[in-house]
């Protein structure tokens, strides 16, 4: 079940259709440029050098070497390992909890605000303060957390140093804050399907279990195709969080690339290395992107 | 000689200018150092020397953050700041990726050895990076042994001098108390600062070091092991801390003792006038300071901190600054950061001095500590130095490694830093 | 007539799951901004503050010019917001509705800029702005935090503007538009919840942006909250119940103004809505 989509006749246009594409993009390229691009091509310049400044001020050439060391740094392949299964874990669950929270914001209630709030809040929150306001729930000794387990009969436990129950606190602060964020493009997706076609199936006779899937989902896609992207690629970005909650630790058990890429050069002064890692995180989240890409609906289809 | 000429006709020039119109400098602070009172300092400045005008800027709190904000400055090569105050663990940092200008320029070799001389002594060898001297000290910080004189009075004991005294002393006073929430020995413990120096305490106190004089590894894997066994055996066999030290923060210690929960907390010296001042204060009146613990056969030792002022290479003003860094690392501004700031002076002497006393009245049992006080390894490459250490005794303190393998790791990290 | 009176009941319970969930952290540190700190290491731990106080209030705005930093927070938001949302529908409309050569490349070159995490490109980005000349100028943060929103409105609102029948829009121009006039007058109110949607990433993002922040608009005049609010801090200590009392500050006003916002405005549009 589509929208009627009657085809496009050029002739409508003042311009012609390339040039005033091309005019409307200026300045999103324009204000890219302007932020983004030296600073871009100075990162990947810079991961072809040996660049250490606790080594000295000079770089030197020094070709692929960085990206090979990253392949020979077990750090790196530790980092990596962690971010991945973050992107894995976090993307789904903040995809699953924001549709739930969506479809219930998106219901006719007669007081609307409660809900919408309590989808925003977290959104709203810095996420430096989320990641230490969850450092306290899960700490041992005063956290909200082992609280409740312990009045509910439970067991203390150790939420922050045990390296396991450490990464799922991780993820579950990363659902936490994020499905707000997915929440909140899903449920302007739904405002926009028109309550004719929910009507339509009802009298068809369809439950409501089959309205979702025949009509909210498709028609959702769109929406939680951007979601996707962004939860994708802010999901490989992970830094504060687990900065905040663990340091990375015990050990490196928690460490993601982001933090190994922003200790590497702000406090080891490694330039050269820690933009080569920059690098392929960047690679990284390219190769999974451009599949959702592929989907963007546009004038094309 | 001819760099000497040079000098001179810089000096000229500059004071060339100065005639003319002022010479602006801009000074950069964290936002913890007190800004109010170094904007008074500044003044004090600015009137000697009407040619001068000093800017303050102000950054964030911690030394986390400053260090994130001034690699960036820096690593742009930006001279808009002139002279910067860095935590003690960074000068060999800024000497080697030539952020700081030297200070030998300006100080001849043997007025440099009598003006470091007056310096707590640990200051020499955390500023003087390769020979040079890139940093001059303003003020001093150090771990103590706070301690809660009623609860030792009680027991008929001394302060502790060695670590065994203190183990058995607390598991005395903790067995008489019988109170659930009362513990024995607080250390850092969390991934922090705090807990490099937790690291290195024992190693210290039994006659160890990481590095010698030259700058060579000289710490053994079974150093490293009996420190990170020390730490466990404090939770696991005296029983004397709880099991969740891998989470403790320094301040979480020191808000539980102030709540009248430690017997004894190595903390830095802040935690002193929150013991004393807080309205919420448990403790007040009742907490004393010793030089850390020992062990058998091994000496005091505590965990040097401090801030220090350097001139960046970027300045285009070094001959001014140089002016000002030495006017800000003197015993005069020492005496007023003690004063109204209750930073612990650089200065023995000041520790002796009627009006910081009056003000302070604990730095008289505050100098055995600072003068025994030790830098952490100078390395330029420390913060990777911090991070293998801290890293191995939190993952000890977290069970996720023995010590043992603890050890491997820091001394196969370390020696990938320092180079076999 | 309801579709969902069978479940009812559950939907309750779920919305009230969605309300704590959503509102916990946020009471929790309220509660805490009216606590002193000693009751923060009590055992066992409180909820409700033992002896609710406003003090950590009133030392906030004592310790730091919190009034300045919210204007400054304002300031930059809302310009920042504005040049997003309005650069973002522009190409959107492009990328949505006209045909573009290469379009997946300019998406992804569009979206893969935010692939980078903004801490190795900040030396680069400083260099820019100090050479330009507009440290400590609004727009040294305006304009990166424009960029950084970019991509995610942009792509929003490509999803919206491609839902929008384009009948409607034939219509308008038939009626004497032109393209953009049609774009502002038809596409833009039709996609209302996504423009908002758009309009409230950007906004937030920029409100909450801590690291840009703090390295291009370093004076103590042109500080935002989230730079402001670490300054509560010292090397040692962190102060939970006065940086709560900072952080409700901070959070209060966005959070009502938004809700508001999308109740009244949004609501209203949609109503007068989409016709499929």
């Amino acid at each position: 079940m589509t929208r009627p989509q009657p085809r496009y006749r050029r002739s409508l246009g003042d311009l012609s259709e390339r040039a005033l594409a091309f005019w409307l993009l200026v300045p999103a390229g324009l204000l890219l440029g302007l932020i983004a691009l030296y600073p871009v091509l100075r990162l990947v310049y810079t991961s072809f050098f040996q660049y250490q400044l606790t080594l000295g001020p000079e770089a030197s050439f020094n070709g692929l070497e960085n990206y090979a060391t990253a392949l020979r740094d077990a750090r790196f392949w530790n980092a990596l390992k962690n971010t991945s299964l973050i992107v894995l874990i976090t993307v789904p669950g903040a995809l699953v909890v924001g549709l739930g929270l969506a479809l219930l914001a998106n219901l006719p209630f007669r007081v609307k605000w409660p809900v919408r709030l309590g989808l925003l809040l977290p959104w709203a929150l810095p996420l430096v303060f989320v990641g230490l306001i969850f450092q306290w729930f899960f700490d041992s000794q005063y956290g909200v957390v082992n609280d409740i387990i312990v009045r509910l009969g439970g067991e203390r436990q150790f939420w922050l140093f045990r390296p396991d129950l450490a990464f799922w606190a991780i993820c579950f602060t990363i659902i936490w804050k994020t499905s707000s964020f997915v929440a909140l493009i899903l449920l302007a997706g739904l405002q926009t399907i028109p309550k004719e076609l929910y009507e339509a199936a009802e009298v068809d006779g369809a439950s409501p279990f089959q309205r979702f899937w025949r009509v909210t989902l498709p028609l959702l896609t769109p929406a939680i195709l951007v979601a996707l992207i962004f939860r994708t690629i802010t999901a490989f970005q992970t830094f504060d969080i687990p900065y905040a909650m663990t340091k990375g630790g015990p050990g490196n058990a928690t460490e993601t690339l982001a933090m190994y890429v922003r200790v590497t050069s702000i406090e080891n002064l490694n330039f050269g290395y820690g933009s080569a890692l920059a690098v392929l995180l960047f690679l990284l989240s390219m190769a999974i992107t451009v599949v959702y890409l592929r989907y963007v609906r546009g004038a094309d289809e | 000689m001819k760099k000497l000429f040079w000098l001179a006709l810089a000096v000229l020039v500059a004071s060339g200018a100065v005639a003319q119109q002022a010479t602006r400098l801009r000074v950069f602070i964290g936002g913890q150092q007190r800004p109010d009172v170094m904007r008074k300092i500044l003044d004090a400045y600015q009137q000697r020397n009407p040619g001068v005008r000093v800017e303050i800027e102000v950054g964030g709190a911690t030394s986390d953050q400053q260090q994130q904000y001034l690699t960036t400055v820096l690593a742009s090569r930006d001279p808009s700041i002139d002279v910067i105050l860095i935590d003690v663990i960074r000068p060999a940092q800024y000497a080697a990726a030539k952020w700081s200008d030297t200070l030998d320029k300006y100080l001849p070799a043997a007025s440099r050895a009598n003006l470091l001389k007056q310096y707590l002594p640990a200051y020499a060898k955390a500023n003087v990076i390769n020979g040079q001297l890139i940093a001059l000290p303003s003020f001093a910080d150090a771990q103590f042994l706070y301690y809660r004189k009623d609860l030792l009075e009680k027991y008929n004991l001394k302060p502790p001098t060695t670590w065994d005294e203190a183990i058995k002393q607390a598991q005395t006073i903790l067995a008489g108390e019988r109170n659930p929430n009362l513990n024995g020995i607080g250390f850092m413990g969390n991934i922090s600062e705090g807990t490099v120096c937790s690291f290195l305490l024992p190693i210290w106190a039994a006659g160890g070091d990481v590095d010698d004089d030259s700058g060579k590894l000289i710490l053994t894997e079974a150093q490293a092991r009996n420190s990170l066994q020390f730490w466990l055996d404090l939770m696991d066999k005296h029983k004397v801390s709880p099991p969740n030290m891998a989470e403790k923060a320094q301040d979480t210690i020191r808000q539980e003792m102030q709540a009248g929960r430690w017997v004894f907390g190595t903390l830095f010296a802040y935690a002193w006038n929150r013991f004393q001042n807080d309205a919420d204060s448990q403790v007040k009146g009742k907490i004393g300071v010793v030089p850390l613990p020992r062990f058998e056969g091994g000496r005091s030792a505590s965990c040097l901190g401090g801030w220090q002022w350097t001139i960046s290479d970027f300045s285009k003003n070094k001959a001014q600054a140089y002016k000002l860094v030495r006017y800000l690392s003197s015993p005069e501004v020492s005496k007023v950061l003690a004063i109204e700031a209750s930073n612990l002076p650089v200065f023995p002497s000041l520790y002796k001095d009627p009006d910081v006393l009056k003000a302070n009245p604990w730095f008289a049992d505050a100098l055995p500590v600072v003068q025994a006080a030790r830098a952490r390894p100078v390395h330029p490459r420390y913060p990777e130095v911090a991070d293998v250490m801290r890293k191995a005794l939190n993952a000890v303190l977290a069970r996720t490694k023995t010590p043992e393998a603890a050890a491997k790791e820091v001394i196969g990290g370390l020696q990938a830093i320092y180079g076999k | 007539m309801n579709p969902f009176k069978n479940l009812r009941l559950w939907v309750w319970v779920a919305a009230a799951i969605v309300v704590v969930n959503g509102f916990f952290p946020s009471v929790w540190i309220f509660f805490t901004s009216l606590k002193l700190e000693g009751e923060l290491t009590r055992i066992p731990i409180t909820y409700w503050p033992e002896n609710p106080t406003f003090q950590n209030y009133l030392q906030a705005f004592r310790e730091q010019p919190l009034g300045r930093y919210f204007l400054n927070s304002v300031i930059v938001a809302v310009a920042s917001t504005l040049l997003c949302v309005g650069v973002a529908s522009l190409a959107a409309y492009a990328l949505a509705r006209l045909h573009v050569p290469r379009r997946n490349l300019i998406l992804s070159l569009l979206v893969g800029v935010s692939m980078f995490p903004v801490a190795s490109l900040m030396v680069p980005l400083y260099q820019t702005f100090n050479e330009l000349g507009l440290r400590n100028n609004y727009l040294a943060l305006i304009l990166p935090h424009a960029a950084l929103s970019l991509p995610v409105a942009t792509l929003t609102l490509v999803s919206f503007f491609a839902g929008i029948p384009r009948d409607l829009e034939a219509a308008a121009m038939v009626d004497g538009s032109s393209r953009l006039g049609a774009l502002w007058r038809i596409v833009v109110p039709l996609s209302a919840p996504g423009v908002f949607t758009a309009a409230i990433l950007a906004f937030v993002n920029s409100w909450d942006e801590f690291l840009l922040a703090s390295t291009l608009l370093p004076a103590k005049a042109m500080r935002t909250l989230p730079v402001g609010i670490q300054l509560y801090q010292g090397e040692y200590v962190f102060p939970w119940p006065l940086i709560s009392a900072a952080l409700v500050v901070a959070l209060v006003p966005v959070a009502l103004v938004i809700a508001v916002f999308q109740e009244r405005v949004v609501g209203g549009l949609t109503q007068g809505g989409v016709k499929g």
